[in-house]
């Protein structure tokens, strides 16, 4: 048994029937070793103040739904432990540039119409049946895409982007990162539909390539690699259309 | 439908308060300055020197003069901390690139740029002690 | 049915300036501002009117300084344009006028001069 201490969590409190604007809370957490900061907000939930509201399911880094901000950087909850951080104290608040809809809970809507926009499945060149039998792939096709493959839903990169928060029409880097995992898919042959999102204004243009996002992805999905490549994609598609404004391929 | 609940909004002002990372791409995008204010300067030079002599020996007098040494130590700070951020994330722009196989790492890449930006600056300084 | 951008023409004015500017930048500065002044590997006479009036007569010289200019001012004010709207001053129809035409008008006197030094 690993001895207990105490760590003070700030935590950002609004309640939408009662707040104009959230405000700040501070509790004392006792916590183990291995405590994570999801657990030390359970701890309170359970505890200390039962209307804490926040949100989780996996505990173990892979649902994607426990990200919040510990001191500004944007964290999986069940992946960063308390001791890590201790004797500091921690302030936890909801993931950046997305509406609060009470306390840690943030809307996500926005995404959710952002993932749908860029066509997040695969779009055979030809309607297939069953009787076609597998689609097949060599281990290279799938190392084309497998990185890219990764992401959790989590939006700790869009937390981490300040293009996002400035213009919140700006498609941002997980549902951009997921347009170049289908598009490097050997099965897929959607890239056409897809280019129109890449090139637009909201599309890979709104990116400044600040970097944030590839950091704090706890997926290692690189969302900032996948959007700069399009920047050239979009560039040539750009330019080649004048050389071949007829029958160009996807 | 239920009506969306109320939700609340934080503002972005001083954004780049929040994280180092931000004030270091601030700082990377403010060299920016800098190299437009080079161009303009080497722009003044070439206005002198298409006018004539006079004019020209004004504009090289002043880069013996400290305000231009100032200026000059301002911008090859800014130009080399350019070139490193430039050469950093190149990597994530060039298209996958791949030897003998294998996708070529990141680091090798930026100390391919590296090796190209001392060639490049080699070249530049022996023409300038041939030419100028 | 989403509205194609223009961005990728500046944008590979703004990626030819940035890889310009980060290969010859620092020398270049290096060589104007404080090797040739304190006359460190250079003679006193470097940099003199004369030779660089025949330098920069040769055509090839005299666009290539021409060319950096021009690209480092299209780097410089893809980026201001950028941070400005950063900084909270929003992008707009009027900002982007002011800064690639003033790029672009730089762009213009670069070539026009090196135009002239070529010619007279
Ligand atoms: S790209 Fe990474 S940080 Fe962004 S949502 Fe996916 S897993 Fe999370
Ligand atoms: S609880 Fe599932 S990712 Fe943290």
């Amino acid at each position: 048994m690993s001895q207990t201490r105490t760590i003070m969590i700030e935590c950002l409190r609004y309640d939408p029937e009662q707040d104009q604007a959230p405000h700040y809370r501070t509790y004392e957490v006792p916590f183990t070793d291995e405590m994570s900061v999801l657990e030390g907000l359970q701890y309170i939930k359970d505890h200390l103040d039962g209307s804490l509201t926040f949100r989780w399911s996996c505990r173990m880094a892979i649902c994607g739904s426990c990200g919040c901000m510990v001191n500004h950087q944007p964290i999986l909850s069940c992946q960063s432990f308390l001791r890590d951080y201790y004797p500091a104290r921690i302030r936890v608040e909801p993931l950046e540039h997305f509406p609060i809809v009470k306390d840690l809970v943030i809307d996500q809507s926005d995404f959710l119409g952002k993932l749908e926009s860029v066509t997040p499945y695969l779009v055979p060149a030809q309607p297939l049946t069953p009787e076609d039998g597998p689609n097949l792939q060599t281990p290279r096709q799938i190392e084309d895409y497998l990185g890219y493959a990764q992401c959790i839903n989590c939006l700790l990169c869009y937390a981490a982007c300040p293009q996002y928060g400035l213009n919140n029409a700006f498609t941002g880097p997980a549902a951009l990162a997921l347009l170049a995992r289908y598009n490097a898919d050997s099965r897929d042959a959607g890239q056409k539909t897809r280019m129109e999102v890449v090139n637009a204004e909201e599309g890979v243009w709104g990116c400044t390539l600040v970097g944030l996002c590839s950091e704090v992805c706890p997926k290692h999905v690189d969302p900032a690699r996948a959007i700069n490549r399009n920047k050239i994609n979009s560039t040539q598609d750009y330019f080649l259309r004048f050389l071949a404004p007829f029958g160009r391929g996807s | 439908m239920t009506p969306a609940p109320k939700t609340y909004v934080r503002p972005m002002n001083r954004w780049w308060m929040r994280h180092p990372a931000y004030r270091r791409y601030l700082l990377r995008e403010g060299t920016s300055v800098m190299v437009a204010a080079y161009a303009l300067f080497l722009l003044a030079g070439m206005v002198c020197l298409v006018l004539g002599e006079t004019a020209f020996n004004l504009w090289r007098g002043f880069l013996q003069s400290p305000v231009s040494v100032i200026f000059h130590l301002a911008a090859l700070a800014a130009f080399a901390f350019h070139a490193w951020t430039w050469f950093k994330v190149m990597p994530l722009t060039t298209p996958p690139l791949r030897f003998r196989g294998r996708p070529v790492p990141d680091r090798m890449i930026f100390r391919a740029a590296l090796w190209a930006w001392g060639i490049a600056s080699l070249v530049l300084l022996v023409l300038a002690m041939r030419f100028l | 049915m989403r509205t194609r951008s223009h961005e990728p023409i500046v944008w590979s004015l703004f990626g030819a300036g940035g890889v310009f500017a980060a290969l010859l930048g620092t020398m270049l500065v290096l060589i104007i501002g404080i090797l040739v002044p304190m006359g460190l590997g250079f003679g006193p006479d470097a940099m003199h009117y004369d030779s660089l009036r025949s330098l920069f007569g040769h055509p090839l010289p005299a666009l290539g300084l021409a060319v950096v200019i021009s690209l480092f001012l299209f780097h410089g004010a893809h980026r201001i344009y950028h941070t400005l709207h950063d900084l909270g001053i929003p992008a707009s129809k009027r900002m982007m006028l002011a800064c690639y035409g003033s790029a672009a008008a730089g762009s213009g006197v670069a070539l026009l001069l090196a135009g002239m030094l070529v010619v007279f």
